[in-house]
């Protein structure tokens, strides 16, 4: 059983197996920082056949299980060889009075996926809320879903909460949802507008690589 | 007349059911019972015929939305724990059932009706933006739809802002936009000369305590209208959504189920979806006592259901239905492109002639993806219920109606990810008189020729 085996059982969402080879090879020498790049980009692959749906969410949420099956292992071996690089730490929810979150679920799936810290607050979650546990976690990015247009008026108020405790400079907020748009996120002052999952991580890091 | 249903006894056992965790609810329950059956039941989907005729796949459809139904429940997400229901459960709620109720009133009364396969009688035609529009053209968008004469019942847009101030879920600014939603409608009804005509109510109500603000058969939400009763997805509820039901049959007024199966989502891909929707009907009656079942099934991607992924699904979720019991449900047209484009029209009549000729009623038509203000138009609804009343009495054929979506789709299919978005509702429309401008009717004419020489027999 190779490396190769390791990041088919991560294709196919076999988490269980996955944890095991994970153990496997480790035991047979192969190297950790190896086996992490060979299943990010899985996962990138995986990732890419759900944005075509040529898999579907109960299928690319296997993969990420099995994905962090493996990671779990990797993680005490990772950081003694340097660590795996975090590329930034995210807290994610859908605002007050919205109960629809399977978009932000992908959304954490994908960049968790990606080397992003993701803290989830769920949904219906209060706007204060966001900021505090983006103090209590030390979050880059305050990230928040809307999915009606009478909820997305909670986007803004955490701006608002942010400036009103001066602390709108020390995150970047991020705002999402399907009646979401760059115009509102121009009127409400965001720093980003994320337009589907896919497009995440990349939009998250060139943001955070430009701080 | 409504269906009498058992509201108690659902509100004790989303207290008192099987207790699971929110986060293993889809992924350990809901997704693998939902790809169990498919496989018992031998489900397939075929790009090939977007309107399928296939009898006795929509008869296994229908068996695996019951177990799917009976095995999983219902879970409601604040007291974490599963509304069960059993065979004898759904069996009642079916038989008291009624295939058909009277809905508006005085003059503007119609008949809203289950409609059987290939079936001659025009589906009740509901008319619906499903869109938020800016607070100075709500009032004359309301007037558009209601100027069409084929429209059976409004779904008026939805307000973002009343009188100045952004409207908050949950908040005073709700309960206001909710008021003035329900008196631009009706006096929009009352000014074009359909004062009692019959209306789903209201929109711009996310929150319960804005559905609840509006009920008053005097102002507000009659009890000959009809309000609307959503799902969160898939499968879940939740107290606020638990408290609509229980409202709007102690208030009087009649219970629409809101539900859109997401295809690529947890129900997977088209097998899934069809299932999922024929099961969320049965959810809506027994859950909800809802007299109707509001229909949108859509694309994760596009968040539209006019591609043959979902053509399929609703029509074989229709067949399946059909052939299966009385229920009355609406089918809810979702474009990918927006106002005044000829893809729009041509996305509306495809999904409004395979949802008539599978026994759906027609609910159309949201356009631009269901996502933009102020773009949708009553013309794309127009061309939806006409195309609806047309085959409805030429009595097309399944295998007609497959014909003529295959060309239908062969000149929008492709442009899906990248449709246009057309017009605003004021850029096409004469706003001040709630009319269609010259050159979008025109557009409107000419893509109707075509689909007349597809085979759509147009009374008129």
């Amino acid at each position: 059983m190779s490396l190769e085996n390791l990041c088919k059982l991560v294709e196919d969402g076999d988490a269980e197996e996955a944890r095991a080879l994970t153990e496997k090879l480790l035991k047979e020498g192969i190297n950790p920082l190896e086996m992490i790049e060979a299943l990010t980009k899985t996962m990138a692959h995986v990732g890419d056949l759900f944005a075509k749906l040529e898999i579907f969410l109960p299928e690319i949420m296997l993969s990420g299980e099995a994905l962090t099956a493996a990671v779990d292992v990797l993680a005490p071996y990772l950081e003694a060889s340097g660590g795996r690089q975090i590329k930034g730490k995210v807290v994610l929810g859908v605002v007050k009075g919205d109960l629809h979150e399977i978009g932000k679920n992908i959304v954490k799936l994908i960049l968790e996926t990606n080397g992003f810290v993701v803290k989830d607050l769920g949904y219906n979650v209060d706007s204060l809320t966001f900021v505090k546990e983006a103090e209590a976690i030390g979050a880059d990015f305050i990230a928040s879903s809307s999915l009606m247009t009478t909820t997305m008026p909670r986007q803004l108020e955490i701006i608002e909460i942010l400036k009103s405790k001066g602390i709108r400079d020390e995150y970047k907020v991020v705002i999402g949802g399907a009646p979401t748009s760059q115009m509102w996120a121009d009127k409400i002052g965001a720093d980003l507008y994320c337009y589907d999952a896919k497009s995440a991580p990349e939009l998250f890091s060139e943001l955070i690589a430009s701080k | 007349m409504a269906t009498p249903y058992r509201h108690w006894e659902i509100i004790d056992r989303a207290r008192t059911g099987k207790f699971m965790d929110e986060d293993d609810f889809l992924p350990k329950h809901f997704s693998p019972t939902l790809k169990k059956l498919i496989k018992k039941y031998e489900i397939k989907y075929d790009p090939n015929t977007p309107c399928p005729t296939d009898d006795g796949m929509a008869d296994r459809i229908w068996q695996a939305a019951w177990d799917l139904f009976r095995e999983v429940g219902y879970y409601n997400t604040d007291s974490h724990r599963i509304i069960e229901v059993t065979d004898e459960d759904i069996k009642e709620a079916l038989y008291f059932a009624k295939p058909q109720y009277s809905v508006g009133s005085g003059r503007d009364e119609r008949m809203m009706k289950h409609r059987s396969i290939e079936d001659s009688e025009p589906p009740f035609c509901i008319l619906s933006p499903d869109i938020t529009v800016d607070e100075k053209y709500h009032q004359s968008m309301c007037m558009a739809y209601l100027k069409e004469p084929i429209l059976d019942g409004l779904c008026g847009p939805i307000l973002e802002e009343t009188f100045g101030h952004l409207i908050e879920s949950g908040g005073p600014t709700e309960i206001s936009g909710c008021i003035q939603h329900i008196q631009n409608q009706k006096m929009a009804a009352r000014l074009v000369g359909r004062p009692g005509v019959f209306m789903v109510a209201v929109g711009t109500a996310e929150h319960d305590s804005g559905q609840i603000a509006v009920s008053d058969n005097d102002w507000g939400v009659q009890k000959t209208d009809a309000r609307l009763v959503g799902s969160l997805t898939e499968f879940k509820t939740a107290d606020t959504l638990l408290n609509r039901s229980l409202h709007y049959a102690q208030y009087g007024s009649y219970t629409g189920n809101l539900t859109g199966a997401i295809y690529g989502g947890w129900c997977g891909g088209s097998e899934g979806t069809a299932i999922a929707t024929v099961a969320y009907s049965l959810i809506g009656l027994v859950i909800h006592g809802a007299m109707f079942n509001q229909h949108f099934p859509f694309h994760l991607n596009y968040g539209s259901n006019t591609t043959r992924e979902l053509l399929w699904a609703i029509s074989m979720s229709g067949q399946a239905l059909a052939r299966n019991s009385k229920l009355i449900y609406t089918s809810n047209g979702f474009a990918n492109a927006g106002p005044m484009t000829e893809m729009l029209f041509r996305e509306t009549a495809a999904h409004a002639l395979v949802s008539t000729v599978t026994s759906w009623n027609l609910w159309e038509m949201a356009s631009t993806r269901n996502k933009y203000r102020n773009r949708a138009t009553p013309l794309e609804a127009r061309l939806g219920c006409e195309v609806g009343h047309a085959v409805a009495g030429q009595k097309m054929t399944r295998e007609q109606a497959n014909d003529i979506a295959i060309r239908l789709l062969e000149k929008y299919e492709d442009n899906a990810a990248d449709a246009p978005m057309g017009s605003e509702y004021h850029e096409c429309y004469d706003a001040a008189k709630a009319l269609p401008t010259d050159e979008h009717l025109d557009m409107f004419r000419r893509i109707k020729d075509e689909i007349a020489e597809m085979g759509v027999e147009f009374p008129y």
